[in-house]
């Protein structure tokens, strides 16, 4: 099990953007208590992508959504971008989400009777800021582009397909340049092509645009563009694998490790 | 079967507050229905308990039509009459206990006293004591008084009661002899009846006439018979001839549009009703369209679908109705109590719970939640297999409602409400009106749809600086299901109008119940006598004496008869009205015709009777006086006179009235006060007019009293319509909930992408503001429509509508507070969502 992340974490130029420690969640289940996240620490360094596998149940789901903001822990710290998150108060906590993250789900969480350029402007509406005009409009289009979904602005959601749905949900998550990508099963409801698409586009991101990407898969060929990949079992980490930045993807040298370690 | 029905109550079980809330929806419209029904027979039995209480046994009843009434001449043709058996004759009149009038800064509560004949009386009426003994045989100066005199004034068996007579004769003690128990036929308005025997009272008023004589025919006479006899034999003195079936219909007349008023709230509240349940039938087939489709898929029969919903609503229907029926009990035990203690506006002394109305009330609740809940088990049953399993589901045009079906049960409501409806039958032209307006809110209902999503437009711009990311989300919340934004704004709307309507029709019989005050009162203040006070009484002089009183008119009410229909009818000044600037004529001179009055032969008509008589200018008028027939020429037709017991009254000037047509004298006298001299005048006349037995009232006072009655009959029937409105809330409580839980997935990303818990409440609180708003502007709208509907076609007779602005304010504000109000569970379950389960929820 892996408790100290103060090497992995050194390793990296960058100072850490995230950090887990002693990160554990919870739940009463019953009459008893399962812990989903035990003892997880962690550090993500600012343009790293990283990605958590393991099998269904393992808590790698749970432990995006606490380092995402979205759920508190039950005992442990997140400090995203030097704010302990998990000791802000709830509207605190909600605009360092607003300000420094952008989610992309499994289901793509669109509003089903906004168009798709509302949907890509919801966090400046959301904000309070008018997105029609200026440099949050060029921004809306940026994002629009760089999903290669120009020209379907005006379309809604039950009008697009899966993987433009999802390319939309990315876009909204691209749209105010956060900091942090958090990204959960992003590819679970597409096929192959669109979800290495979409994959190509988080990669992209991190890459040229310097943000960083947590990914959240239990799909080796997914998390084989990330920097260094997580494998979490029973709430816990149980290895890391440093894959390095590649421009190929290739799953190969991680399926290998993942074999290695009987996986 | 029995699976069908396990399945639907698990459905129900599902979702506890929707469950909760349409079973209170369809309560609360059962409910009312259910009042209405016992209200409905609580007036019925009072009109019957009155009658019998006031006839006993009594078969027919002659009734004096002139004041002055029926002569010891006439008795005695009535008790020779062949076929009559007993004749009971009774003189009532009001006067004051004693002290007598004058002796102290106020005048005391009148009393009506009554003259029997102990002996034929009690062959005819049963006269129930509360203590004490019946009046003896022999007469004499002794008494029963009413319990509520007796409790009012301290009296007690044995104790002395002072009556003042007329001027000739002054006080008489009477000892009194018995305690007269409570009853709804009380001839005296407050219950304070004083019964003596028939020749003490004619000494103490001085006079040998009756007001009336009941009658009891003889084994084998006939009322038929006994009337044609009566005919040939009572030719001198004017005369009315009723049975106690007559009266009970009169009376029954009396309340007929309070029961239609209440019979139109009913039916809105049930379809306040039927909009929740079919809300909620449809919001279930939406919500479990995927189920039913793998139902089917798995071999459900459409017929086993339609029979799931529709059992559904079976259970939400017998739930409801049965909770209703005891919400409509309690309503009306409630409503006797406030706004009838002891008989008061209503004149329900007794809550009445008939097993039919009951039963009734139980079927068109039932009734109409099935036929409610029909449209969505029929759209259900054409769910396809196939659509459940894919992901476009939830566009299908198979789970949007068709609102057309509701408008069809809106009008299957007032049909069999109307068919069904005690004495709906007897309502003729009255029902005119109702059903008009019940129509505009059918329409109401039908045209819900196509405002809503403009005028939810236009409102949600004015919040848009504000609140701009809400009034964005609000708007496509708005248009994800419009038919379900249409029925539950459409229910808000429906309720609201009826408020609307009910204030504006309030504000309008109060100023057309007091315009005559001044419109055509040609005083400052009027002075009321319990009596008719001959014109020629001396004490007038000395009213008309006390400094600062410029004039004293008198005004006497009384009614004619022409062409054997009852006409009220007042005597004037014609000069005094002419003085004053009163009285404007639609047809005619004024300085012609009121001078004509003063002249004799002569007569100024409402424009209603003269519409109905066809009666133009320089007609004739042809009155029954007696045997004779008075023709009166017609000088003047008036929009608006002085009201009159049924309907506005017919002017003549006094040389008529006393001379021509029997009356004995004024019961109203309007003073003018000398200008700037009103107030000294006012209180020196006070003591003077008290002395005279007549009690000063400024207009406004007057104006007040009348206002305050009318404020208190339309309170009841607005309290019944609130109940409609409640309906509606819960409806609001409904769809936003259903709002929020279809967006649970959405509502946690925008939370997730740092949406605060507060602008989701917000959100779903600005959802209800514009439901509310929009639902209220259609809801003012058309209430102010069914307003002028109701006035154009009778109600409040030459006065403008008024549409009461300050109801009209309340409306708009309430409508949006209710939404608001009732947003608060649903906006704090927006704001409670989890983000984590939320967007993993499919």
């Amino acid at each position: 099990m892996l408790t100290d992340p103060r090497p992995a974490a050194a390793s990296l130029s960058l100072p850490p953007i995230l950090e887990a420690r002693s990160l554990t969640r919870r739940y009463r289940v019953g009459s008893g208590d399962v812990d989903a996240v035990r003892g997880v620490s962690l550090a993500v360094a600012a343009g790293e992508f990283v990605a958590f596998m393991g099998p269904s149940g393992s808590g790698k789901s749970t432990l995006l959504h606490l380092l995402g903001g979205l759920d508190r822990p039950t005992s442990g710290d997140v400090v995203l971008d030097g704010e302990l998150i998990s000791r802000l108060s709830d509207d605190a906590a909600t605009k360092l989400r607003r300000e420094k993250t952008g989610f992309v789900f499994q289901f793509f969480n669109l509003i089903p009777l906004l168009s798709v350029w509302e949907n890509v402007a919801l966090p400046f509406t959301i904000a309070g800021e008018d997105a029609r005009r200026g440099e949050h409009a060029a921004a809306v289009r940026a994002a629009l582009a760089s999903v290669d979904l120009e020209g379907k602005e005006r379309n809604r959601p039950d009008q697009l397909s899966a993987g433009e749905q999802q390319r939309v949900a990315l876009a909204r998550a691209l749209v105010r340049r956060p900091a942090l990508l958090l990204a959960d099963e992003p590819t679970g409801n597409l096929d192959f092509a669109t979800g290495t698409e979409i994959l190509d586009r988080l990669w992209a991101s991190c890459h040229e645009g310097g943000q960083t990407v947590v990914l959240v898969t239990h799909d080796a060929k997914a998390a084989a563009y990330a920097d260094r990949v997580y494998v979490m079992h029973d709430g816990s980490l149980r290895d890391e694998i440093r894959l390095g930045r590649r421009e190929d993807h290739g799953a190969g040298p991680l399926i290998a490790r993942l074999t290695d370690l009987g996986l | 079967m029995r699976a069908l029905d396990a399945l639907a109550r698990r459905t129900l079980v599902a979702r506890p507050l929707r469950t909760i809330l349409t079973i209170a929806g369809i309560a609360l419209g059962v409910g009312v229905l259910v009042a209405a029904l016992v209200l409905n027979a609580g007036l019925d039995a009072a009109a019957e308990r009155s009658v019998h209480d006031q006839l006993g046994r009594t078969d027919l009843r002659v009734a004096a039509f002139e004041e002055r009434g029926l002569s010891a001449a006439s008795l005695a043709a009535l008790a020779t009459t062949p076929g009559v058996a007993i004749v009971a004759p009774e003189l009532e009149r009001r006067t004051y206990p004693f002290p007598e009038p004058g002796a102290g800064p106020a005048l005391p509560v009148p009393v009506t006293l009554v003259g029997i004949d102990p002996a034929a009386d009690g062959a005819l009426h049963d006269r129930q004591l509360a203590s004490g003994s019946p009046l003896p045989l022999e007469g004499g100066d002794v008494a029963l008084v009413s319990e509520a005199l007796a409790r009012g004034d301290g009296l007690a068996v044995g104790g002395m009661i002072t009556l003042n007579g007329s001027a000739e004769t002054g006080p008489r003690p009477f000892r009194i002899a018995g305690i007269l128990a409570g009853v709804p036929g009380d001839p005296d308005p407050a219950g304070r009846s004083v019964v003596v025997p028939l020749a003490a009272a004619q000494s103490l008023l001085s006079t040998q006439s009756v007001t009336r004589a009941d009658l009891g025919l003889a084994p084998g006479g006939t009322i038929t018979a006994v009337t044609a006899a009566l005919e040939r034999r009572l030719t001198t003195e004017p005369y009315t001839l009723s049975t106690p079936e007559d009266l009970v219909a009169d009376l029954r007349a009396s309340t007929a549009d309070f029961r239609i008023a209440i019979a139109l709230v009913a039916a809105v509240s049930l379809f306040g009703g039927a909009f929740l349940i079919f809300n909620t039938m449809a919001m279930t087939v939406a919500e479990r369209a995927r189920d039913i489709g793998l139902l089917r898929a798995a071999g459900m029969t459409r017929r086993q679908v339609t029979l799931l919903v529709l059992i559904s609503a079976g259970h939400l229907g017998v739930a409801g109705v049965a909770l209703g029926v005891a919400v409509g009990v309690g309503l009306a035990g409630g409503v006797t109590a406030l706004f009838s203690p002891g008989g008061g506006v209503l004149g329900i002394r007794e809550l009445v719970i008939p097993p039919a109305g009951l039963l009734l009330g139980a079927l068109l609740g039932f009734g109409v939640t099935i036929a409610a809940a029909l449209e969505p088990a029929l759209r259900a049953a054409r769910i396809s297999p196939v659509a459940a399993l894919t992901s476009r589901l939830e566009q299908s045009a198979v789970l949007r409602a068709r609102l057309s079906w509701l408008t069809l049960v809106f009008a299957v409501v007032g049909v069999t409400g109307l068919a069904l409806w005690p004495g709906a039958a007897d309502g003729g032209a009255g029902l005119v009106r109702p059903l008009a307006v019940y129509g505009l809110l059918l329409g109401v209902a039908l045209v819900s749809p196509f405002l809503v999503g403009p005028l939810g437009t236009l409102i949600g711009a004015l919040a848009r600086p504000f609140l701009p990311v809400e009034e964005r989300l609000t708007r496509s919340t708005l248009v994800r299901d419009p038919s379900r934004t249409a029925l539950t704004v459409g229910a808000l709307a429906v309720a609201l109008a009826v408020l609307v309507a009910l204030g504006g029709m309030a504000s309008t019989t109060r100023r057309a119940a007091t315009a005559w005050l001044t419109d055509v009162v040609p005083g400052d203040a009027l002075l009321t006598a319990i009596r008719p006070v001959p014109l020629d009484e001396p004490q007038l002089a000395d009213l008309a004496a006390v400094p600062g009183v410029a004039r004293l008119s008198p005004i006497g009410r009384f009614a004619i008869s022409v062409g054997g229909q009852r006409l009220d009818a007042a005597a004037v000044v014609g000069a005094d009205l002419l003085a004053d600037g009163r009285l404007a004529l639609s047809a005619g001179d004024r300085a012609v015709g009121l001078p004509a009055l003063d002249a004799g032969g002569a007569v100024i008509l409402p424009a209603a009777i003269a519409d109905r008589l066809g009666l133009p200018l320089g007609g004739s008028l042809q009155v029954l006086a007696g045997r004779q027939v008075v023709a009166l020429r017609v000088v003047g037709i008036a929009a608006r006179t002085i009201p009159g017991a049924a309907g506005e009254a017919v002017l003549v000037g006094w040389p008529d009235a006393t001379a021509r047509l029997g009356v004995l004298g004024a019961d109203v006298f309007a003073v003018r006060y000398v200008p700037g001299q009103a107030t000294t005048a006012a209180a020196d006349l006070e003591p003077v007019a008290r002395a005279a037995a007549l009690e000063p009232a400024s207009l406004d006072a007057l104006a007040g009293t009348i206002g305050a009655a009318v404020d208190r009959l339309f309170a009841l029937l607005t309290a019944l319509a609130a109940v409609a409105l409640i309906v509606a809330g819960l409806g609001i409580v409904n769809t936003l909930t259903m709002n929020v839980l279809e967006r649970v997935r959405e509502l946690g990303f925008l939370r997730a992408a740092g949406l605060t818990r507060r602008q989701a409440r917000r959100l779903v609180m600005l959802e209800a503001a514009v439901l509310g708003a929009v639902g209220a502007i259609i809801g003012v709208g058309a209430g102010i429509l069914a307003g002028v509907i109701l006035a154009a076609l009778g109600a409040g007779p030459g006065v403008a509508y008024d549409p009461g602005w300050g109801n009209i304010g309340l409306a708009l504000v309430g409508g949006v507070g209710l939404a608001v109000l009732a947003s608060a569970w649903p906006a704090t379950i927006a704001a409670r969502i989890e983000i984590v389960r939320a967007v993993q929820y499919e």
